[in-house]
Formats: structure tokens, sequence, C-alpha cells
């Protein structure tokens, strides 16, 4: 209780911390901070439309928060949902269009994520193997597969050769998935946001991931492996294997979430990097590793982002990147706080 | 003349150190005496400028002086000789002095070379901190600690520290013993005798009371936050020391070797608990023991000389190269850690890191190598109501003191985190064997006769106990054989099956060095 109270009130003093800071900056170029935070607010929740694109951009983030989230609660530090996602998308992309183009949406959509989740599961398993075999470390692997795999894209995608590049067009990218692989969209009333059901995905992923992690034995294994993995193997925890599989678990997510965005936002499979997997990573350190914690966190991401645009297109016009500034913030304080009281218990322990 | 008086120091609700005096006059040891958490290391901290006190003053020669930092305390000539060697283990002797210092190697030689000789030490400066023994490290504290107070002294330019008057030095040595063996224990008492004649103050921290009588001129005895005595070390007996510092009387137990039948034969039908034959792992060499039902097999040795792979090999941490393993008569040699578990104890040496989860709940620590079994899990699902009521049950068995069984592990005093990890190894009498590693280290008078009659009570249930521990008091107080471990090899202390002979201290510290057992002592040690 004690220590849910302490996380709560470190991410809180960070967002308003980082609040704070950016207003200063803005301040200090001229800006009427007050006025772009009313804008800011405004453009993430003020209708139902705002709310609905606050929560269609969250989605996915929710995702390779969750895969982040649970691999670094194991102390694996998978730094390539990027990579993972984009493995995942390429995936079902390839099976959208190449392998099954003409399913009935009712076993198309289904089968497309699962592609997915076993693409980003094989390309995050590359570096697990890396690492058990040849003791190559998650970090550093898991951030370069991330440039591979764009590569890996591009080559499907690029130059006369790509073999899924969309014959009709110049631009290195993919045909338009068929009807039947676009996610069905969330009732009118939320107009034009065009808000998909992946959200329920995404929810019904954190609920499974919580469930996973506080209620069964392969949890409390992932749990101590995490928090000390010389005591785990002692308690006959078998580590290794369970790095494995989560490393598994955090890249079917990631991949998942990279289908998502796909098969529900953009329909056509592009070169460029989704981002959504290095945003996860800021939403796993946000939401404090925990599953509720995370799609807390996505949502406020969303919502961020959802916001900067409006401040955006305002007369102000300031530089959407600046979501992205705000976003580093938080998360600076959230790592200096979470040392901060790591260090403060040691030593009021040594009295 | 050093003096802290009224020293009070808070932590939130609990008073740490409440209006605590303490006079230290040059030229003598002064002990300093408490159970952990009676405000021992918040006073010394105080003292070498860590933590700020609320209130009370320390005056030097009648000079206030505000200690905001270990370089201030340094300053001032006093410094602290860590329990745990703050050296870097890549680097050489004098690199390490002269990274601490910030001064140039051939200066910082030059100063070395003086403290040598003044304290009749001879360290190679230039060879590296991890191939010296423990022994050796310590002197490396030692002197850089006293390198690091020159500057505070008459001597700023490191000059010669061997003339008189000596301004006055204090030296903090906190549990300087606990890692020595008995020779090496006397060696560093002959330096410390020195350094006392050489006008410093030492204080000196230790739980062996033995030890406090033959080198402190005078003691002081906290308990709880609060002063309770000071006076002449030679005026109390160490039982009424430890009256004073747990507030009741403790009796150490022992083991009653008078009522023990020869061994092997209380058990007759049950195989021994513990059986390795040539077994070599790691730096361990063809090891060979037999541990009986209802024996105590005391190892002693020097760490570093194989415990670690000794105890891994048995554990399954380490793969065995070559020989037999078996526990309770079961070839056990290839075994898989989950299989050991189910028949082995394992008090581990380093309870933080090897036994404990710190930031998971007292309840989960103590489910850690039984989650997986009914009633706590089914078909992989986590039953906590049975965790509950389990892990209730075990901190009242083991009389772990804790506010609830939420709270973090760490949260714990050393003692009770010691008591956690008993309670999760000790409570399935079944387990045919024991492995206790340093299972007392530091653990307070109260909390290690606890642990030690924890040992003799799964003696008595008929478990076999191998005790590998680096306090020899302790080790021959409650072992029935005793075998010393040097260099990756076994060998037999003499010290045998019924009728125990006093066991002889000196021959066992002699196997420790890997010298014979009837060798010289070389240094005077008795």
């Amino acid at each position: 209780m004690k220590q849910l109270l302490t996380q709560l009130a470190l991410v809180l003093v960070s967002i308003a911390a980082a609040i704070v800071l950016i207003m200063l900056g803005l301040y200090a170029c001229g800006y009427p901070a007050h006025r772009i935070l009313t804008l800011w607010a405004g453009g993430a929740i003020a209708t139902r439309f705002d709310i609905a694109v606050s929560l269609k951009i969250a989605c996915p983030l929710m995702l390779t928060g969750l895969a982040a989230g649970i691999a670094f609660r194991c102390g694996v530090i998978n730094i390539g949902a990027e990579g993972q996602s984009l493995i995942g998308a390429l995936a079902a992309a390839a099976f959208a269009t190449a392998v099954a183009p003409s399913l009935p949406s009712s076993v198309a959509i289904p089968l497309a994520l699962l592609a997915a989740i076993l693409a980003g599961a094989a390309w995050a398993a590359i570096a697990a193997l890396l690492d058990r075999y040849r003791g190559v470390p998650v970090v550093l692997s898991t951030i370069l597969l991330n440039f591979i795999a764009l590569q890996c894209v591009k080559i499907m995608l690029e130059g006369p050769t790509g073999p899924l590049k969309d014959p009709l067009t110049g631009v290195p990218q993919s045909r338009l998935l068929p009807a039947a692989y676009h996610l069905p969209l969330l009732p009118p009333a939320t107009g034009m946001s065009s808000l998909h059901i992946g959200i329920f995905v995404a929810l019904a992923a954190a609920l499974i991931a919580w469930l996973i992690q506080s209620r069964t034995t392969f949890g409390f294994e992932l749990r101590v492996t995490g928090l000390n993995p010389t005591a785990a193997r002692l308690a006959g925890i078998p580590v290794a294997a369970r790095q494995l599989s989560v490393m598994l678990l955090s890249g079917g997510l990631a991949g998942l979430a990279g289908a998502i965005q796909l098969l529900g936002i953009t329909h056509i499979l592009g070169i460029s990097q989704p981002g959504i997997g290095y945003a996860g990573i800021a939403v796993a350190l946000l939401g404090r590793l925990h599953p509720a914690g995370i799609i807390l966190a996505a949502l406020f991401f969303g919502m961020l982002d959802n916001g900067a645009t409006n401040v955006e297109i305002s007369r102000y016009g300031l530089p959407h990147d600046t979501a992205d500034i705000v976003k580093g913030i938080i998360v600076l304080c959230i790592l200096v706080g979470a040392a901060y009281i790591s260090r403060h218990g040691i030593i009021a322990k040594e009295r | 003349m050093l003096q802290l008086s009224n020293i009070t120091k808070r932590f939130g609700p609990l008073t740490a150190l409440d209006a605590v005096s303490l006079r230290l006059d040059p030229a003598s040891v002064h002990g300093l005496l408490g159970e952990n958490g009676a405000g021992k290391s918040t006073l010394m901290n105080i003292l070498f400028g860590l933590l700020r006190p609320d209130s009370g003053s320390i005056t030097i020669h009648g000079q206030p002086v505000a200690i905001r930092s270990p370089r201030i305390a340094q300053s001032l000539g006093i410094g602290m000789v860590h329990q745990h060697f703050k050296l870097v283990p890549t680097l050489t002797v004098a690199e390490n002095f002269s990274l601490s210092l910030h001064a140039p190697l051939r200066q910082i030689k030059a100063r070395a070379a003086v403290w040598q000789s003044q304290l009749q030490w001879q360290l190679p400066l230039d060879t590296r901190i991890d191939r010296l023994s423990v022994g050796q490290q310590q002197r490396v504290e030692i002197i850089k600690a006293l390198l690091a107070t020159d500057c505070g002294t008459a001597f700023p330019g490191g000059g010669p520290p061997g003339g008189s008057p000596v301004p006055q030095r204090t030296l903090i040595f906190d549990e300087p013993t606990a890692v020595l063996t008995p020779q090496e224990t006397a060696e560093l008492f002959a330096a410390i005798g020195r350094l006392r004649d050489g006008g410093a103050a030492i204080i000196f921290i230790s739980h062996k009371l033995a030890e406090v009588q033959k080198i402190c001129d005078t003691v002081t005895i906290l308990r709880r936050g609060r002063h309770i005595h000071s006076g002449p070390a030679g005026g109390i007996t160490p039982a009424a020391m430890t009256q004073m510092m747990v507030g009741e009387a403790v009796e150490s137990p022992t083991l009653n070797r008078s009522s023990n039948a020869s061994l092997g034969t209380l058990f007759p039908s049950l195989p021994p608990a513990l059986q390795l034959s040539n077994l070599s792992a790691g730096i361990l060499k063809n090891a060979s023991l037999t541990l009986h039902r209802g024996e105590i097999l005391g190892i002693a040795g020097v760490d570093g000389n194989g415990q670690s792979d000794l105890i891994q090999a048995i554990i399954g941490g380490i793969p065995i190269t070559s020989g037999q393993l078996s526990i309770a008569g079961i070839d056990a040699t290839r075994a898989p850690i989950r299989w050991r578990i189910d028949r082995l104890a394992y008090v581990a040496e380093d309870r933080q890191t090897q036994a404990m989860i710190l930031p998971l709940s007292i309840r989960d620590n103590l489910l850690l190598k039984e989650y997986r079994k009914e009633p706590f899990s089914t078909l992989g699902w986590l039953r906590f109501a049975a965790w509950r009521s389990h892990s209730s049950d075990l901190i009242r068995q083991f009389d772990v003191r804790c506010n609830s069984i939420a709270d973090a592990a760490g949260q714990l005093s050393g003692g009770n985190q010691q008591k956690m990890v008993l309670a999760r190894e000790l409570h399935d009498a079944a387990k045919p064997l024991v492995i206790a590693a340093n299972p007392t280290r530091g653990l307070d008078v109260g909390a290690t006769a606890f642990v030690m009659r924890q040992l003799l009570a799964a003696r008595a249930r008929g478990a076999g106990v191998l005790l590998i521990h680096n306090d020899l008091d302790e080790l021959l107080a409650i072992s029935d054989r005793v075998l010393v471990l040097y260099s990756g090899t076994l060998t037999d202390s003499g010290t045998g099956i019924q009728p125990v002979a006093p066991p002889s201290k000196e021959s066992i510290g002699h196997l420790m060095l890997g010298l014979p057992p009837d060798s010289p002592s070389a240094h005077g040690a008795a």
C-alpha cells in the first residue's frame, strides 16, 4: 500500500514537474504558456471526438508499453519493441496481401494478428538466443535489430523486386489491405475519429498480463527472476528459460501492436519508423511496469500527442515535437525520482 | 581528546540515538558494543561525517567541530576502517591509495612506506588487490585510513609520523576481525597496539566479547540508542557485557558433547545425510566427507579457499567436474536444483543476494521455494490464502518481528531477515540435510544464539548439518567434528569423533593458513 502511494506520488510529481518546466520554457520563448496549456488539454479531451482520438493514439502504446513492461519486470531490457512491431506489421501485411487476401473478416483478422504475434516473438527470440548462447547483451542486440527490422521492411517494399510492393505506385509501400482485414470501427458516437476495436484487444492484453504476473506461478517466477536472478536460480527457477519466454511474450505483444496499427489505422504498410516501440518504453516506465499503470500512462501519452496537434494547428503554431519534449522530461523525472527513492530507502534502513 | 556530547539522531519516528555521549582519549582503545540497531553505526557515521546529528556536539580538545563530510572528518584526523573493504580489486595497492587520496603515486608510496615500517608490515605496493588475502586487504584499508588522516594531523606534507607528540588521530575499526583467522587477528591486535602506543585513539567495534576484553582499555555499551555503560574493559565480565547489551542474560548455545553417543550410530537405519567422494568443482579438489544424520560437521577456513564452490556444488549452483555427491543415500551428482531443494535446507552464505528478494514481501520470501507445491498453487495458479496462513505460522514459530507479512523483506533488521530465511529453510523437519554458511554473519548476540539453537535443534531431530563458518569460536561450540578447507583442499583437523578433546583453536588456525597444525606460532598468536 505504502509502495503504491510512493509510486503514485512519484508519477504525479514527475508529470507536474514536466508541466512546470515546459511552461517555464514556453514563457522564456515568449509564448503565453497558460493559454497553450488550455489549448493542449482541450485538444486532448474537450469533446467525445477528441477523447476517441486520444484513445486511438494510446492503443498501440498500451501494447508496446506492456511489451516493455513485462520484459523489464523480469530484468530483460528489451529495447526492441520498435523492430518487433515492424516485423509484426510486416507479417500481417504479407499474410493479408499475399498469403490469404480473400478470407472472411472473422477468420482473417485473428489469423493476421496471430501471424504478427508469432513474427514479433520470433524477432525477439533472435536477441534472446544471442544472449543465451553468445552472451550478447539484450539491450544492444534488440536496439540493433530495430534497424535491421526496418531494412527488412524496405527490402520487401522497395524497388521493382520488393515482393510486397504495390505495383501500381512508385512509392515504397504495400498494397491496400483487403477490406476484410480492416479492424471494425467503434460506433459513430466517436465521429470520424476512426477509433477501432483494437482498444479492446489492448485492454484484454493488459488484463491477461496482469493475471499472469500477479496470479500465476509463472508470473511469480518472472518477478523473482527480475529482482534477483541469483536467488531465483537457487530457488529452483529456470532463469534462462524464463528470460527466453518473457522475451517471446514481449516480442509477441510488440508484434501485435504493429499489426493493430496496420489493420486499424494505416491499412497500408510503409517504410517509416512507427515510433510506437520507443514510446512504449517511456510508457512502461511512467506506468511503473504495472499493467494498470501502463494503460493509464499510454492514455496520458495519447492525450499529450492529440493535444499537441491542437496546439500545432492553433495560431501559436507550436511544433508537435513539444509533446516529445514533455514525454522526455517526464521520463527523466521518473528515473531521477526512482533512484532517489531507492537510495533514500537504503539510508532509512541503515540507522 | 575527542568528545561527543548528547548526540541525538532520529529517523522518522525512530530515535536511533538518544543523548549519547562518548569520550575518546588519546593512546587508548575504546570498545563500542551493542546489539544490531543499538546505534553503533549511526554514532560512527555521525563521527565520520556521513550523518548529521539532530542535536548534540562534537569537540576536539575542547574546540567544537562540525563534521559535515568524511573529507572534513579526515582533515580532523578521524579515519574509518570499513568492515566491507572499499578497494578496487583490479588496481594495485599503491593505485588504490592514489585513487582515494588524489595524490601522485610516487608521493603515496613514500608515505605508505613510512606507515609500513611504523606498523612493521610489508605490503606489496605494486600487487593487485585481488591477489591479496583478506587479512592483507584489511591492512591496505588501514593504511589507506591512516594516509587519509595524515593530512589533518601535524604532517600535512606526508612527512614521517614517527615523532612525538602525535596530534589526535582517531581510527574507527568496524568489526575488523569478522573475516580474519586467529593468527591474522593477533597480528591486527599487535598493529592496533602500536597505533595506540603512537598516540592514536582507537574505536573498536566487535561482537566478540573476548576480543574486546583483550584489546580494549575502555568500553562503552549502547542499547536501543541509549548509553548504558562506560568504563574500564577489565572491570566487567563478558556475561555482564552481554546482559547490558541485550537487557537480559543470554546463554550462548553449545553442543552437549557428553550426551552424544558415537557418531553414525544415532540413526543407524538412515544413510548419511551427505557424502562426497573425491569431488571436484570450481577450485575444490578431491573433497571427500561423510556427514551423518544427527551430526554437525564444521568446515573452518578463511573465505575464498573453496567454501563457495563446496556449497554451490552441493546445492547445485555449479557443475561437479569429477567425483560423486550423494544426499541421503541417493546419488545427486547431476541432480537438478529443484530436486535438491526438496531434500536440503540452505542457509545462504550471503542472505541478501542468495536467499532473499529484498523488495518482495516477507510472505513471498517465505514461499520462495514452495510456491510451486500444493496447497500454495494449483495448476499454476497461486492460492494466496494458503500463503498467508503458512507465512503467518512461520513468523510466529521463528519469532520474526515484523509489522505485517506484506512488508518488504528488506525492511527487516539483519537478525530478523536471517530468522525469516531459517523459517523457510528449516520448518520442514523431513529434510535430511542442512547447509549453513556463515549463518550468524552480522547478527547480534541474541540473534546469534537463536540461529545456533536452531542448528542444534535440526541436529537433534536427525538432520545432518554442514556448518561452513568463519567464526571459529561459534564453529567449535556446536560442531561434532571440524574439517579445514584451505586452497580447495579439505583436511581433517583432528578434532575427532567422540569424545571430543577441547579443540585447539590454534591448530585449526594453522590449517586455515595452510600450515601444519603443530607449526610454531610465527607471530606470537596465542
